[in-house]
Parts: structure tokens; C-alpha cells; sequence
């Protein structure tokens, strides 16, 4: 176990500067950061010195190897747009996000699993039909469609629920938090049905047909041949034996959530990780665009980190052929 | 940032404590960018300054009809027997941390706005010496008479200087932070209580202002709002009390709601389309690959000729935009009445002029656009694209964002481009200077001038133009000019950007042709 | 004998089931719209000579100003909505098709071989995953875009936005397909069957797709659908967030994407008429999926 959890630190580890080395390579095709950070009177003269002044003109190798000795020294620079300390900027950023992912993750996990399992058992009922329907015509639109559509019914013409923002938050131990204000919560239902939509759907057909799939196998129907009661039979053995793809498909989706939270976030202007993303294209800010995709990349490093031991951990068959 | 923050929480407290007094009014805001930075002399650009200038003042600022005023100046006049201009500043002025305004802030805050590493440093090029005479009065020497010296520098917001020197702020910071980058403290109406950057700005008044307030706001809180529906919902719903800009086909449904008012006037922006003047040949074409036809004003007239902008002015842009003739509005100083007339819409004469210049079939070239810059770019580049191809003119349409854009036009990536121009010295020298005059790096002129036209002379006009101080003869000279850039097509001027704001009805604002947004004009009633 | 019975029964579930048979209908008028649609379109949209701003945002022939030229009106250049819907239509179906189709080969590939092999291969490729999934689709797309800026003439460029877009879209999908198709091979690989083949010598290649691959096909079939779906809506998104197709060629996802403009400003076709086609389109790819996977999958029989 020592051995596994080494071995994938020392993977991530690779990973994150993969992915540092990737972000870098392109970085130069998005934009000019010069042009965004002078004014149009600035002379020729003024745009070249601050290029050099950047290190703009070093060459790639050069300016990747500084950017991620900065990053190992702890040192992660300051944007070209706010000219703040991008720690800062990003850390500011992360529970706004999290928050938000969070709560999508468990409207698509609390609604979507037990409406999986009730559409496999009764595959060809009328609620069943109905709910693949509804769910289908729900993924079939785009997010930012659905996420400006909702702002326009709720917020303009009820006028229930806020446009825009995080609304109050309370600041707990320098984490600012959505989740002990009734105006936090308001201003949470909105980004997150929009994000949370198109995972429920997600997980709700994956779950289906897993479902499905185990209901034909075996043993359940020797379970059934046996006798042993339909409601311990689905929960306890058919259920169950979803979980690796399931939890497969919870990490996946907790990607997902992080990616797709940038149209999310930009629709519902949430000062989160996403939003600051897009303005650092809008503006080639590279430093910020950097970190950010380290930090992601760190995410995403942990999230199936975890799916890998609880596949050990659910099912102790895998630990063979995975670990050794 | 929370140390910054919670320190300007206490000063924002003490100061709407005082302000308490009269009614309390809040008013929201809100706009397509933050502004990058607190700092007034770290980025030219209109976000920034526009937000900066509630909060900071210059010697000379602008009223709502873009007249030049006296601000932290009182009265300036030419100096006699040499070049330059003396100011005579306001006694018993204060900065919002109590100190007090002298020349030596002036000379302080002129040094570091013109440092190198300062974005506001070229309002200062004509600039050879700065002499403080006393406290009150102090006088910028200029290189050659400079008529237009007190106007250029109205952006030009002074700082204290034992503030920023005991703030380790000296000079603007360019890749760091520094104490500037999220504080402030200036002799303007508001000051900044908190700041969270990219997310909201609450601005309170400053009770000690020299000037009596025409506002009653007692709280004042920025969001930037990027997406425009989003931002449309906002304001529909009450989240906020003012936008600006809301799209051009949403006027009509904020109009027909009660409780909400669309303010709409000329912005100074000309939108235009420029040539690749000193290109050899079409970077773009499917057929001409030898040359280059836009050499040839004909082939630019014709262009010209083929845009029908009363069409797009009535689908694209419901009827609001003012077709342009030359590079600046009607009312920016300078403007030639002389030369008032555009190229009408004309294809068949289009055609003639083709066919004259030797491609009666017309000939394919690329079109650069961009598509998040100006209001309804990529529709207007589509709908040209379609005039075009109306008479021969193949039109390879590209549009993109407009970060990498003007670095592709520095780099002559294109065969044809749009471009916008607002005059930041609201007179016509500057698109003069910037887009019309030959590129020449070492004097600093024609840095925009992408398609590089040149006429020799314009470049003789432009230093003559500055120097002018009998308007009528200056405007003979500008007059001359326009006719030259007309006749050679130089650039296809089409029309002036609007301005489009949306407020509730219990709102008063004032609205100034560059955009700017001043909290002072703001009345909630 | 086995391949009719299904086959039968197929066609038998297939006339029972009236959703799958609008579905199919729906899908299928789609896709001969799309295919057709240089003879089919009223006007070619790409030809911009064959529009004129006069014509523009005329409403649909039932409303009032609308006129028969149009049937379901214009757009705000005066491009009629039929055609470039068909040609949209065409466009879209062409770079999900393709980008699926990508994404499914490279990731169902990978994974099968990941879950297989195991060890260090199976690290390398998910280390691989773990990166692309790192990286947002906007970013993959202005990578491959920008490579592409790099090495292409400038004259191409902008005949390779559907290319750039579609490679970029399957890059971002092809995780799914491994993480799945590795999670079920891991399963598979106990099963008496696969230890059987193994130990009769049979060849990996063949395990991996003869005796693995049809045994795991069923998430696989569900991903594949839902990810064409999404292939076509990532089209779209990318478009709202400004790297997309340009407006002069539009795709399904662009004409909403500038719909979108006169969500409030009452020309509601714009807006209207390409989602309710992208929705339908999307909807019967999802209902013939579920079926095809009720079909197919061995484990069901």
C-alpha cells in the first residue's frame, strides 16, 4: 500500500509538470500579454521594454524552467492584469468553486442514483419513459442556454432568485463560504442546477445501465431463485456491484464539474476559479492561467488517487491486478 | 489581501460614518471589465481611468459636454517668452487621508506618471521641464507651443506624495503589486472602502471634497459583469441600479418594462476599415497572388462604395449609429465640415471602378475582424463581407478575439482590417498621429498605422496642426488634410459607435461622450 | 442462427416501441436534410452573395411580416434560417460524428489495453488521462489551434477550424472511454471466460477485442451516445466562449450561439428554431442509443 501511494505521488508529480509544460507551449498562441497591459498610446519603445522586462523574449525553454522554479519555491508570481500575488488571486478563488461543485455533484449524485435504479427496475414504465425524456431534452440544450434561461425565469420574471454572484458569505477560518447564509443559499440554487443538470443525467444512465446489466447476471437471479427479498436484493447485491463504475464515474464527474464550471461560473458572473481562468485568456495573463492549470491538474491527481484506493477498497479483486 | 483589506474597511467605515447624516442612498453599478488596478498612472486604458476618476482628480477635468474645467487647478495660462503652460492650483484641497495638496504633489505625481515605468508616460512627450514657483502655482515647459497641452492631461490624477512614499509606492508597479495597485487616496469625491478585484468595489464619498457634491450616494458598489444577458438580468430583476453597455436589440424590451430607462448618445469611437497600403501583394487571395489591388485608391473607392451603411444601420444596429465621413465625429475639435460627405453606397459605380483598375471580375483577399471588441463587429464584418462579395469583392472572412488581434496587425497578417478609434486628446491630431501619419518608431507617430499608408504631405501637416494656435488656420490645415486621406482612401470611416446605458427610473446619471461613468453626476431618487 | 434472432427481435422491438420509431424517423429525417442539404437548402448560406441585409431578421411565414421566401425566417445578416439550420445541421452532425468516432477508437483502445496489460502501461496511459482531463476543453482547443496557426499557411487556416475544433473536442472526450472501458476490463479480466481464453493461449489481441470488448460494450454504447450528444453541445460551448466556428460558417452550436443575442429582443427564431433542432437531433441520437444498447448488449440476451 506504501509502495502504490508512492509510486503515484511520484506519477503526479510528473503529471502536474506535464501538464505546466503543455500550458506553457501554448501559451504563446493566445495572445499578446503586452498589448493587453498598455494603453493604445503607449509608444513601440515602452511595449518592447516591458516585453523584456517579463522575460517575455527569453526563449520557452528558459522561461518554463524559471516559472517552475518559482512554482517548487513556493513563489507563484504576480498577474499581468491586477499585478496581485497570484496565490493570493487563486486562493481567493477555490471556495467559490469547490462550494459550487460540491453542491452540483450532490444534486446529480442524490437524484441521479436512485432515479437510475428506479429506471432500470421498471424499464418500460410511463415515469420512466418520462424522466429519460425530460433528462434528454435537459443535456440536449446547451449549459449556458440553460443556465441564461434560468437566470431570466427565476431571477427576472419571478424574481425569486439572485442573477448573479455569490450573494452574502461568511468568512470561516479564511474560507469564504456560501453555506451558513440564507442569501449564500439563494444564490447557489441557480449556477448549481445549471452545472448539475447535465452530470445528473450522466450518472442517472450510467447507473441504469449497470443496473440493468446486473439484474440479467447470474447470481441474481439465483438470489431471486432463492427467495431473497426484492428490496435487500437491489440494494444490497445488485447496488452494490454498480459501485466501481459508479465511483468510477463520481471521480470523472467531479472533473467534469471543474471544467464545466467555466461556462457556469461565466454565465452566472461566480467569482470562482473558472470565471478568473476566462478573464486571464481574455487577457493573456499568463502567470495566472499557469498556476491554474497546476492547481487543477493537482485536483484532478487527488480525485482519482482516491477512486484508485476505493476501487481496492470496495472490491478486493482489484487489489491484484492494480497494485502488483 | 485581507490585511489591505480589512485596513481600508476601517478608513471606508469612518468615512460613511460621516456621511451618515444625509439620507442614505446606495446605488449599484455595474460594467463589462474591472478595473486592473487602483493604480492611476499603471495602465492607460479607458476601465481604468474611467473608475479611477471618481476617485482621483487631475489639474483639469472634463464637464458632462467634454469641455475642459478647472479642477485641482484653478486657472492655467501660456507662459510668456517660452514654451509651456503655468497652472494655479486650488488652496485647501485635501487628499482622503487628511494631508494636503501642493505643487509638490503635482511635481511628484508628474514624475512618477511619466517614469518608464508608467503606461501614461506619452501624454508627457512634449514635455521638457516641470518648475514648481510655490506651493500653489506650478508651470510645464513644452518643446514647441502647445495649445492643446491642458486638455491632454485631464486623465492626469495626482497622488500624494508622502503617501506614496511612505507606502513604498513611488512608482507605478508593472509586474509586482504594490501598496497603489489596491489602495488609494486622492482628492476626489469617493474613495475605496473595499475591493475584492474581479468580484466588487464599494466606494463611499469623501466627506472633506473641496467641491460641493451634486450627488446623494452614500454607498457605491462595482461588480463587472461579463456576459451581457447576465448583466441585462441584473438590472431587470433590481440586483443593480445601472449597466452599461446593454446590447443594441435589447434597448427596445428594457424601454417597454416599467421602471427602467435606456440613455443612448455618440460615443467619440469611429469604426473603420484599414488597408495593407505598403503590402506587395494579398496574403489571402485565391486568384490575385502577384500584387496587391488595394495599392490602387480605386480599388479602396470601390470598397467604399459597396457598403450600404444605411442597411446596417437599420438591421444591425436598429437605427442607431451616425454614418462617419472621416476619422473623428462631429464633435470632436477639428472635425472638417468641409469634407463631410462619405462614399455613397453605389455597386455599380463599385464595379466601374474595378473594372477600371483592371479586375472586372473582382479578385478574393482576407478580412480581419475582431469579434469582443466593438459592438457588433462580427455582424458588421459578416454583413460587409456580403456587400462586398455583391460586387466582385471576395471577402475571406476571419474573426477572433481581440487579444492576439492587434498582434497579428503588427504583424501584417492581414489584407484587410477593422479597426476602431476614439481621439483620447478629443481632437482630431490624434488619430492623425496614431493612424495617419507614416510609421516611425523613433518619433513615436503612426504606431497604429498598421496598413502603414503614408502621404507626405500629411506627415508635413501634422507637427504644423499642433502647433497652430489660430483655430481658423489650423483648420484650413485639417480641412487640407481630410481631403487628402478622402481622396486616397486611406481608410473606410463608417460610422460612430453608440453609447448604450441602462439605469432604473429612480436614477439621474450624465452621460459624457468617452464613456466615462461619474458617480458626482449620480442622483437617486 | 444467433445474429438472425437478434436480428428479428431487434426488428421486433423496433416496431413495438413508438418512441424509438419517432426517434428513428426524427434522426434519419435529420441526417438526409444534412446529407443533402447542398440540394435540399433554399440558398447556399456559405455564399455570401446569395444574402442581403435587406432581408434581415424577418420573422417566420406565420408571423406577422413574415413572408414565404422565408418560411421560417432570417437571421440578423438576412440569411434564411432553413438553409443554414440544413447546413448547420450538416456541420454539426459532421464533428460530432467524427469526434466521437476519434475519441471512442483512441479511448476504448487505450483503456482495453490499460485494464488488460496493467502495470506500467496502464500508469503511463492514465497518467496521460490524468493530464488531458487537467486541461479544459477551451484549453485543448487553443492548443491544437494555436499548433495548428503555427505550421498551416495562412490561407488554410480557416478551412481548418472544423478540423482543429474536431480534434480538439475528441481529445477532450476519449478519457470517458479509457476510464470506463480500463474499469470494466478490470472486472472482465476475473471472469472464468477471459481466464479461460488465457489459459487456452489465445492471443491478447484477440481476448482484448473478441471476448473482452463485447462484454463491456454496454456503458461503452451509453458513453458513446450521451458523448455524441455532448460532442455537439462542447461544439456549441466552445462557440459561446469564443473559439469556435466562425459566424460565416456556422454549425448547429454557432447558430445558437448567435441566437443567443435575441434571447430578449423578440426575434425568437434566431434563437428558437436551431435549439428546438438541436434538441430533437440530440434527443433521437439518446433514444436510438438506449435501443441499440438493448439490442447489442450479449448480456441482456
Amino acid at each position: 500500500m506504501v509502495f502504490f501511494l508512492t509510486k503515484r505521488l511520484i506519477q503526479s508529480v510528473f503529471v502536474m509538470l506535464a501538464v505546466a509544460f503543455l500550458a506553457f507551449s501554448l501559451f504563446r498562441y493566445v495572445g499578446d500579454p503586452v498589448s493587453q497591459m498598455t494603453g493604445v498610446e503607449t509608444s513601440v519603445e515602452d511595449r518592447e521594454r516591458l516585453r523584456e522586462d517579463l522575460g517575455l523574449n527569453d526563449p520557452f525553454v528558459y522561461q518554463f524552467v524559471r516559472f517552475t522554479g518559482d512554482l517548487l519555491k513556493g513563489d507563484f508570481g504576480y498577474s499581468y492584469r491586477t499585478r496581485q500575488p497570484v496565490a493570493e488571486m487563486i486562493a481567493s478563488r477555490i471556495p467559490a468553486t469547490l462550494e459550487l461543485g460540491l453542491v452540483a455533484l450532490m444534486i446529480s449524485l442524490l437524484v441521479g442514483i436512485p432515479a437510475g435504479v428506479y429506471t432500470a427496475l421498471r424499464p418500460r414504465g410511463f415515469a420512466t419513459q418520462t424522466i429519460l425524456m425530460l433528462t434528454l431534452v435537459g443535456v440536449s440544450i446547451p449549459t449556458f442556454v440553460i443556465g441564461i434561461m434560468l437566470i431570466f425565469f427565476f431571477g427576472v420574471q419571478l424574481g425569486w432568485l439572485p442573477t448573479f454572484g455569490r450573494g452574502g458569505t461568511v468568512s470561516v477560518g479564511g474560507w469564504e463560504t456560501s453555506f451558513l447564509t440564507i442569501d449564500g443559499w439563494r444564490s447557489l440554487i441557480l449556477p448549481a442546477l445549471t452545472l448539475g443538470v447535465y452530470q445528473l443525467t450522466l450518472t442517472m444512465r450510467l447507473v441504469r445501465a449497470e443496473m440493468m446489466d446486473v439484474m440479467q447476471s447470474d447470481y441474481i437471479r439465483f438470489a431471486t431463485a432463492r427467495g431473497v427479498p426484492m428490496g435487500r436484493m437491489y440494494f444490497r447485491h445488485a447496488l452494490s456491484n454498480t459501485m466501481v463504475p459508479v465511483i468510477t464515474i463520481i471521480g470523472l464527474q467531479f472533473g467534469g464539474v471543474i471544467a464545466f464550471s467555466i461556462v457556469t461560473e461565466s454565465v452566472f458572473q461566480w467569482p470562482g476559479m473558472g470565471l478568473l481562468f476566462l478573464e486571464s485568456i481574455r487577457f493573456v495573463d499568463i502567470p495566472v492561467m499557469g498556476v491554474y492549470l497546476v492547481v487543477i491538474a493537482f485536483f484532478f491527481v487527488l480525485v482519482n488517487l482516491i477512486v484508485d484506493l476505493l476501487y481496492v477498497l470496495i472490491d478486493p479483486r482489484l487489489r491484484i491486478s492494480d497494485v502488483s | 489581501m485581507s490585511h489591505y483589506l480589512k485596513k481600508s474597511f476601517v478608513l471606508g467605515g469612518a468615512l460613511s460614518l460621516a456621511a451618515l447624516s444625509v439620507q442614505a442612498e446606495s446605488f449599484n453599478w455595474a460594467s463589462k471589465t474591472d478595473p486592473q488596478t487602483m493604480d492611476p498612472h499603471a495602465v492607460n486604458s479607458t476601465p481604468v481611468l474611467s473608475f479611477l476618476n471618481n476617485i482621483y482628480e487631475g489639474l483639469v477635468r472634463r464637464a458632462p459636454d467634454m469641455s475642459i474645467e478647472p479642477s485641482l487647478a484653478t486657472s492655467w495660462e501660456p507662459l510668456e517668452g517660452e514654451n509651456g503652460w503655468r497652472f494655479n492650483l486650488r488652496e485647501g484641497v485635501t487628499f482622503q487621508d487628511g494631508a494636503a495638496f501642493t505643487s509638490e504633489d503635482v511635481m511628484f505625481s508628474y514624475e512618477r506618471a511619466s517614469s518608464e515605468a508608467a503606461d501614461t508616460r506619452s501624454w508627457f512627450s512634449p514635455v521638457t521641464d516641470v518648475r514648481i514657483v510655490d506651493d500653489y502655482t506650478i508651470e510645464f515647459l513644452t518643446n514647441s507651443p502647445n495649445p492643446l497641452f491642458p486638455s491632454s492631461i485631464a486623465n492626469f490624477m495626482i497622488l500624494d506624495s508622502d503617501w506614496a512614499k511612505s507606502n513604498d509606492a513611488v512608482l507605478p508597479a508593472k509586474d509586482s503589486e504594490n501598496f497603489a495597485t489596491l489602495n488609494v487616496n486622492g482628492t476626489g469625491p469617493f474613495t475605496v472602502a473595499s475591493r475584492d478585484p474581479g468580484v466588487k468595489t464599494v466606494l463611499v464619498p469623501h466627506a472633506e471634497w473641496w467641491d460641493t457634491p451634486t450627488h446623494n450616494i452614500t454607498e457605491a458598489t462595482f461588480t463587472p459583469i461579463g456576459n451581457s444577458a447576465t448583466g441585462l438580468a441584473a438590472l431587470l430583476s433590481g440586483d443593480i441600479d445601472f449597466i452599461e453597455p446593454i446590447p443594441l436589440q435589447d434597448v427596445e424590451q428594457v424601454e417597454s418594462r416599467d421602471g427602467f430607462r435606456v440613455i443612448e448618445g455618440e460615443e467619440t469611437r469611429v469604426i473603420m476599415f484599414g488597408f495593407g497600403h505598403e503590402h506587395d501583394t494579398l496574403l489571402y487571395s485565391n486568384d490575385v497572388t502577384d500584387t496587391n489591388p488595394f495599392t490602387d485608391p480605386r480599388v479602396r473607392l470601390a470598397a467604399a462604395h459597396a457598403i450600404d451603411i444605411a442597411s446596417i444601420d437599420r438591421v444591425l444596429f436598429r437605427g442607431k449609429i451616425e454614418a462617419a465621413s472621416q476619422l473623428v465625429p462631429a464633435n470632436i475639435s477639428g472635425y472638417s465640415e468641409a469634407n463631410q460627405d462619405r462614399p455613397a453606397y453605389d455597386p455599380e459605380r463599385a464595379k466601374e471602378l474595378l473594372a477600371e483598375a483592371g479586375y472586372p471580375d473582382g479578385f478574393s483577399f482576407g478580412l480581419k475582424c475582431t469579434n469582443d471588441r466593438y459592438i457588433n463587429d462580427e455582424a458588421l464584418c459578416r454583413a460587409a463581407a456580403s456587400m462586398f462579395a455583391a460586387v466582385g469583392l471576395d471577402a475571406q472572412l476571419s474573426t477572433g478575439p481581440v487579444r492576439d488581434y492587434w498582434e497579428q496587425l503588427r504583424a501584417d497578417d492581414f489584407d484587410m482590417y477593422l479597426l476602431g478609434w476614439s481621439p483620447g486628446t478629443f481632437d482630431i491630431e490624434h488619430p492623425v498621429r496614431f493612424l495617419l501619419h507614416t510609421q516611425d518608431d523613433e518619433a513615436k507617430l503612426g504606431s497604429w498605422n498598421f496598413g502603414n499608408y503614408s502621404n507626405a504631405r500629411v506627415d508635413e501637416l501634422l507637427p504644423l496642426i499642433l502647433k497652430e494656435l489660430d483655430p481658423a488656420a489650423r483648420q484650413d490645415m485639417i480641412d487640407e488634410l481630410v481631403k487628402i486621406t478622402q481622396d486616397e482612401v486611406a481608410y473606410i470611416p463608417l460610422y460612430t459607435q453608440p453609447l448604450i446605458w441602462a439605469v432604473k427610473d429612480n436614477i439621474d446619471v450624465t452621460q459624457r461622450a468617452d464613456n466615462f461613468f461619474m458617480l458626482r453626476w449620480v442622483t437617486v431618487n | 442462427m444467433l445474429d438472425f434472432i437478434k436480428r428479428h427481435e431487434g426488428l421486433w422491438l423496433f416496431t413495438h416501441s413508438p418512441s424509438v420509431m419517432i426517434a428513428a424517423i426524427v434522426a434519419l429525417a435529420i441526417l438526409i436534410g444534412a446529407v443533402f442539404a447542398p440540394w435540399i437548402a433554399p440558398v447556399d448560406p456559405y455564399d455570401l452573395s446569395s444574402f442581403s441585409l435587406m432581408d434581415g431578421l424577418l420573422p417566420p411565414v406565420w408571423e406577422e411580416f413574415g413572408t414565404s421566401k422565408f418560411p421560417l425566417g432570417t437571421d440578423d445578416q438576412g440569411r434564411d434560417m432553413i438553409s443554414s439550420i440544413l447546413y448547420g445541421a450538416r456541420l454539426s452532425l459532421i464533428i460530432g460524428v467524427c469526434a466521437m468516432a476519434i475519441a471512442s477508437i483512441l479511448g476504448v483502445g487505450l483503456g482495453l489495453a490499460a485494464g488488460y496489460i496493467g502495470g506500467r502501461f496502464d500508469a503511463v496511459v492514465m497518467r496521460i488521462a490524468d493530464i488531458q482531463l487537467a486541461l479544459p476543453a477551451i484549453l485543448t482547443a487553443l492548443l491544437i489551434d494555436g499548433i495548428a496557426r503555427g505550421i498551416l499557411p495562412p490561407e488554410l487556416r480557416q478551412d481548418m477550424r472544423v478540423v482543429v475544433l474536431t480534434l480538439a473536442i475528441a481529445l477532450s472526450l476519449w478519457v470517458n472511454f479509457a476510464r470506463t472501458a480500463r474499469a470494466s476490463t478490470f472486472v472482465q479480466m476475473n471472469k472464468e471466460y477471459v481466464q479461460a481464453a488465457m489459459m487456452q493461449g489465445q492471443h491478447p489481441l484477440r481476448i482484448m477485442f473478441v471476448h473482452i470488448l463485447p462484454n463491456i460494450l454496454g456503458p461503452l454504447l451509453v458513453i458513446m451516445t450521451v458523448d455524441l450528444a455532448s460532442a455537439i453541445l462542447l461544439e456549441a460551448t466552445l462557440s459561446f466562449l469564443g473559439i469556435g466556428l466562425p459566424a460565416d460558417s456556422p454549425s448547429l452550436g454557432t447558430l445558437i450561439r448567435i441566437g443567443m443575442q435575441f434571447l430578449l429582443s423578440g426575434e425568437w427564431w434566431i434563437l428558437w428554431i436551431p435549439t428546438l433542432f438541436l434538441i430533437a437531433l440530440v434527443v433521437s441520437i439518446n433514444v436510438l442509443g438506449d435501443f441499440l444498447r438493448d439490442v447489442f448488449n450479449p448480456r441482456l440476451r
